[in-house]
């Protein structure tokens, strides 16, 4: 599994677009907070971790798109699945070296807590618990894509099918949301959308409710992505 | 000496008739992977891909799988392979169950698929590598040299000509010595040149191997199989010797399969 993940990530890094994608997250998630702060009157990591989510919903699937979706493609998914590697190992593997990436991307926003210290005071187990949140949300976003892009031999379709789909589960936590449903529904909506198990940590807090819904969420999509795989007629 | 059925000597065990020394006799007697399809039936959906299918192959041989295109040999092979499972019948490789235990029989298979897909951004070097660490196999190096690959080791995939596209997919497929070998259509869109080069090579390998070829040149099969087994719209219509004179082949399955 471990030769498969290698493979995995020397795409990304032996690739022009695991480059210009990481860095276009990271650049677009400074510019877009770095060019409101000035204006506020505190200095507040919340809303740095509030827009990261929304970013991530591009950032995510445009790592995860050619996947699986390119080995179905181009038929190599017959060579690993006739390895001695199990359809497990072969999601995992995927699933890791995307965490891997997104992770890289992650540590490329830490300029802003770090701007930020050295203006104000920051308190850092907050920020870490928040990085935490994001990278939980990150991670249970990349297993949802993983499946999408499992579903076709077509990258783009997977890009597409993946921003959708994980919009709206982002969207299910907002009030937007209210204006069409009633509000016991939106409130069943919203617990099941990862933003509303984000707050928490975006304020610092662990709750293991959350940390239990993401490793929910992780599993099974991964198992789906398992099964998707398995399926060979 | 009488072995059991399903059991055979590797031609690198040693039988050793011990007078010298305090050793005694020593017989080494190894359970070879041996290929077994019993009544094999694959359905998809709608369609019956391969019917009824039964053959064997024992090491030592190089057979030589016939059928026109959709006749069934890659789904025959997918189904040695694990990848797919059977809808009825049984395959055996060695004692060994594809279907329950794909892992540990891909160990001992080698697997050159239809259209030999690649990842066209690796280099040589890494795809080979790559294998050989998926096959936890330490050495891979002399599988370059095997198939002549030594000069392009360090070029891309996608720069390679499709002769040494084929010779990467040879070279992956031989990593780790397996005792069986699946090609399907090891030379299809290959010069006639290359086309001998592969066949030499496969001929090499034979010795100590099962290897399970399919192809649409009849004047190959005439050159290296030792075996045929032709299959028919799904059903196996010949499983024997391969007739020994010249043109025989293409006389034998064009009756079989226009029957």
């Amino acid at each position: 599994m471990f030769a498969l993940y290698k493979k995995e990530l020397s795409y990304y890094l032996n690739n022009p677009v695991g480059y210009i994608v990481t860095i276009l997250f990271a650049g677009f998630v400074n510019f877009m907070f770095m060019k409101d702060v000035f204006l506020g009157t505190s200095v507040s990591m919340r809303p740095f971790f509030g827009l990261l989510p929304w970013l991530l919903i591009i950032f995510v699937p445009a790592l995860t798109m050619r996947s699986l979706s390119e080995e179905k493609r181009s038929n190599t998914v017959e060579v690993l699945l006739t390895l001695p590697l199990s359809e497990t190992q072969i999601v995992l593997a995927k699933f890791f070296a995307i965490l891997t990436v997104v992770l890289f991307g992650l540590l490329l926003t830490a300029s802003i807590p770090v701007a930020f210290s050295v203006v104000s005071k920051v308190y850092l187990p907050e920020i870490l618990v928040g990085y935490g949140g994001i990278f939980l949300f990150s991670a249970s976003f990349a297993a949802i894509s993983l499946l999408c892009s499992s579903l076709t031999k077509n990258q783009v379709i997977a890009f597409l099918v993946s921003l959708v789909t994980l919009f709206f589960l982002t969207l299910m936590a907002t009030d937007v949301i209210s204006s069409f449903v009633p509000r016991f529904i939106q409130e069943i909506l919203a617990y099941l959308g990862p933003l509303y198990h984000l707050d928490n940590f975006m304020k610092g807090l662990i709750d293991f409710r959350s940390v239990f819904y993401f490793i929910s969420v992780i599993t099974v999509f991964l198992g789906l992505t398992i099964i998707d795989l398995e399926k060979r007629g | 000496m009488v072995l059991p059925r399903g059991t055979s000597l590797r031609s690198s065990d040693q039988v050793e008739d011990g007078h010298s020394g305090s050793s005694g006799i020593v017989v080494c007697i190894s359970l070879t992977p041996m290929i077994s399809l019993t009544s094999v039936t694959k359905q998809f959906k709608e369609k019956k891909a391969v019917s009824q299918v039964s053959f064997e192959g024992k090491i030592g041989e190089i057979i030589g799988f016939l059928g026109v295109n959709g006749a069934g040999k890659t789904t025959t092979m997918r189904l040695i392979l694990g990848y797919l499972l059977p809808s009825n019948g049984t395959v055996r490789i060695g004692q060994k169950n594809p279907a329950t235990q794909r892992l540990s029989v891909l160990k001992t298979i080698g697997y050159l698929p239809e259209n030999n897909p690649l990842y066209p951004e690796m280099k040589v070097r890494e795809y080979l590598q790559f294998i050989a660490e998926v096959k936890n196999v330490k050495e891979w190096y002399s599988v370059v040299e095997a198939v002549s690959l030594d000069e392009m080791v360090n070029t891309k995939i996608e720069e390679l000509s499709r002769g040494y596209k084929q010779r990467v997919g040879l070279a992956a497929a031989l990593i780790g010595d397996p005792e069986i070998l699946i090609l399907d259509e090891p030379t299809s869109g290959l010069d006639p040149i290359e086309q001998d080069k592969i066949r030499i090579l496969i001929k090499k390998l034979a010795k100590k191997k099962i290897i399970l070829f399919s192809t649409h040149i009849l004047s190959e099969v005439e050159d290296i199989a030792t075996r045929l087994v032709i299959i028919n719209k799904g059903s196996l219509v010949y499983d024997g010797e391969k007739p020994k004179t010249k043109g025989s082949v293409e006389k034998l399955f064009k009756k079989l399969v226009k029957e």
